[in-house]
C-alpha cells in the first residue's frame, strides 16, 4: 500500500522496541535556571544504554503549583534495560549532579508499587547530621523527605521514587534530499513530540545520526553503523536508499507505556511531514531488527492510522 | 462519615485520662461499645462525653478544658482535633497521625513523640517536647519553661520567641526551603498552621545535654 503524507512517503515498516524500567524525577531549584542546570546534569550523557547505562532527559517544565516544595522545577523520564542498573545510575547522577547543584531538590515523580532509592542512601552525605521527616501529601499519605545540611543551607530530597515497566527504542527515521533539509524537519517533529508527556528522546536535541545494526565485521564491535541507510555507500552495499536520499536521520523514543510512544511517533513523524516533499523531505522508515528483538512493534501505518 | 466527636457534658475538677480515646482503639467500635468503655476507675465514657459520629480516623472533642490529659497517647494513625483547651500530657509517645489543639495544651506536650504532627494554635505549657524523639510539634502561642528538655530529634516549630535554653545552641537565621513543604502538608488540615507561609527562621540545636539533633524553628524572622 502506497501511504504519502504531504507528499512524503511512508514506508510499510515498523519500529521495534523493547522492554525497559523506567522512573521519573521532579527537580526544583530557585528558579528554572538552576532546575535546568540540575536537570541538564542528570540527564547529560544518557543518550543511550549501550554506552550510559541510562537513557535519560527533560519531559516538561514545571510551575510552581505542580511542584512539592512550590518552586519551579522539571521533570525528567530515566530508563534503563533493568532494575539493578536504573538504581545504580540514579543513585551515582542524584549524587553527581542533583546534590550539588545550588539549591536543587529532588522528588519522586511516580506513584508505584515498586519504589527505588532516590534520597535513602544519600542521606548519609549529612554524616549524621541529616534530618529526616515524614509528612503526609495531599492524598493524605506519608511520604518522607531527607533534609541534607550542605554549604548552600539545605538538599531536600524525597526518600524514594516509583519505578515502572516501560519502553525503550520506539523511532522512525526522516529520509531527504539534504542534511540541512532532514535536520529541520527532524526538528520539527522534536518540538511538536517534547509537547507530549510521558516520553522523551535520548539523543542530542532529540535526533541521533548514527544509527546502527546488530553486528559487525570487526568480533568485538555488537553493533556498527547501519550501513543500509548511509548515503555515501549507495551502490557499495546493499541499501535502502534511493539515489536521490543524501541524508537520513533518526528519532528515538523512550516512553511509559505503548500508546506514549505510538502517539509520540504520530506526532513526530506528520510534524516532519508538514514541511512536505517540495522541502526536500522524501520517506519517513523506522529501524528494526526483523521483528525477532523486541516485543513491541510500532507499525507505522497504523499508527498513522492510514 | 462524619468525625467521631466527644463532647463533654460537665466541668472537670480534676485530670482525666483519656488516652484509650485513638483512632486504633476506636476503630470498628459502635457508638454503644464507645460509650460503655471505661475510662477511670468506675467511670465510663458516657458519665463525662456525649459521642457522635463514626469516623475513628477523626475524632474530634469538644466543649474541653485544662483537665482533658493524655489525649492521643500512642495514636499510630489519624487525626485529632481538640476544639478548645487540653490538658498534660498532649500526644504523649505519640506514633504517627495528627493532633490539632485549636486552644492552650497543658505540661509536657509532645512528650517522648516518636512520629507524626502535633499541632498547638494556643500557649503550651511547660516541658513541651520533653524527650521527643521524633517528629514535628508546633505552637502558635507562647511556650512555657524547659522547653525541648532532653529533645533528642524532631522539629519544634515557633511562632513566638522562646524563653533561653541554656542546652540549646543558636545556629542562626535561614531561609529553608524545607518549610514549604512542610507547610504544604499542613494545608491538609483545618488549622491555623495552614495560614504560615514565612520560609525564613531560627534555627538552634539541642538538647545538646543529650545528643542534641533536635532543632528549634522560630518562624517569621523576615
Amino acid at each position: 500500500m502506497n501511504v504519502q503524507k504531504n507528499g512524503v512517503q511512508i514506508d510499510d515498516t515498523f519500529a521495534e522496541a523493547f522492554n525497559m524500567r523506567g522512573t521519573r524525577v521532579l527537580i526544583t531549584a530557585q528558579n528554572l535556571k538552576w532546575a535546568y542546570n540540575a536537570a541538564n546534569a542528570m540527564t547529560g550523557f544518557a543518550t543511550s544504554v549501550i554506552g550510559c547505562g541510562v537513557e535519560a532527559g527533560i519531559e516538561c517544565e514545571l510551575t510552581e503549583d505542580e511542584t512539592p516544595d512550590g518552586r519551579p522545577g522539571v521533570s525528567i523520564l530515566m530508563f534503563a534495560m533493568g532494575s539493578k542498573v536504573l538504581m545504580q545510575q540514579l543513585e551515582v547522577r542524584m549524587g553527581q549532579c542533583i546534590l550539588t547543584c545550588p539549591t536543587a531538590a529532588a522528588f519522586s515523580g511516580l506513584a508505584s508499587e515498586d519504589q527505588i532509592s532516590l534520597g535513602k542512601n544519600l542521606r548519609y552525605f549529612g554524616d549524621g547530621n541529616q534530618i529526616s521527616k515524614l509528612l503526609p501529601d495531599a492524598d493524605g499519605n506519608n511520604q518522607r523527605y531527607w533534609r541534607i545540611p550542605v554549604m548552600d543551607g539545605e538538599f531536600i530530597t524525597q526518600e524514594t521514587t516509583g519505578m515502572v515497566r516501560a519502553i525503550g527504542g520506539g523511532n522512525f527515521l526522516v529520509l531527504g534530499e539534504s542534511q540541512s533539509q532532514v535536520l529541520a524537519a527532524c526538528e520539527a517533529a522534536i518540538i511538536a513530540m517534547k509537547k507530549l508527556p510521558n516520553v522523551i528522546m535520548p539523543f542530542p536535541g532529540g535526533v541521533v545520526r548514527s544509527g546502527s545494526k546488530v553486528g559487525s565485521k570487526y568480533p568485538k564491535m555488537f553493533a556498527s553503523t547501519n550501513d543500509a541507510f548511509c548515503p555515501t555507500l549507495k551502490g557499495g552495499v546493499k541499501t535502502e536508499l534511493d539515489m536521490g536520499i543524501e541524508s537520513v536521520m533518526e528519532i528515538v523514543i523512550d516512553g511509559l507505556t505503548f500508546d506514549d510512544i505510538a502517539l509520540s511517533m504520530k506526532v513526530g513523524i506528520e510534524a516532519a511531514c508538514s514541511l512536505g516533499a517540495d522541502s526536500g523531505i522524501k520517506r519517513i522508515s523506522a529501524g528494526n531488527y526483523g521483528g525477532k528483538l523486541g516485543p513491541y512493534l510500532f507499525k507505522l501505518h497504523e499508527i498513522l492510522g492510514a | 462519615m462524619t468525625a467521631l466527636t466527644f463532647t463533654l457534658k460537665k466541668e472537670l475538677s480534676h485530670s482525666l485520662d483519656c488516652s484509650r480515646l485513638t483512632a486504633a482503639v476506636l476503630a470498628d467500635k459502635s457508638i454503644a461499645e464507645i460509650k460503655a468503655m471505661t475510662l477511670e476507675a468506675h467511670h465510663t465514657v458516657a458519665d463525662w462525653f456525649t459521642v457522635s459520629g463514626s469516623d475513628a480516623s477523626h475524632i474530634v472533642f469538644k466543649d474541653t478544658n485544662q483537665h482533658l490529659s493524655y489525649i492521643g497517647k500512642q495514636m499510630q494513625n489519624g487525626t485529632i482535633t481538640i476544639e478548645g483547651d487540653c490538658g498534660d500530657f498532649l500526644g504523649q509517645s505519640m506514633k504517627g497521625g495528627t493532633i490539632i489543639c485549636k486552644g492552650n495544651a497543658g505540661d509536657r506536650a509532645g512528650d517522648k513523640m516518636r512520629r507524626g504532627i502535633l499541632l498547638i494554635e494556643g500557649n503550651a505549657g511547660d516541658y513541651c517536647a520533653s524527650s521527643l524523639m521524633a517528629g514535628t510539634l508546633g505552637v502558635l502561642g507562647a511556650t512555657g519553661s524547659h522547653l525541648g528538655y532532653s529533645m533528642k530529634r524532631g522539629t519544634l516549630l515557633l511562632a513566638k520567641s522562646p524563653t533561653e535554653q541554656i542546652t540549646w545552641v543558636d545556629c542562626g537565621i535561614h531561609t529553608l526551603p524545607f518549610l514549604k513543604l512542610l507547610f504544604k502538608s499542613f494545608a491538609n488540615f483545618d488549622t491555623q498552621f495552614a495560614k504560615l507561609t514565612s520560609t525564613r527562621a531560627q534555627r538552634w540545636m539541642g538538647d545538646i545535654s543529650g545528643i542534641g539533633k533536635a532543632e528549634i524553628l522560630l518562624l517569621n524572622q523576615d
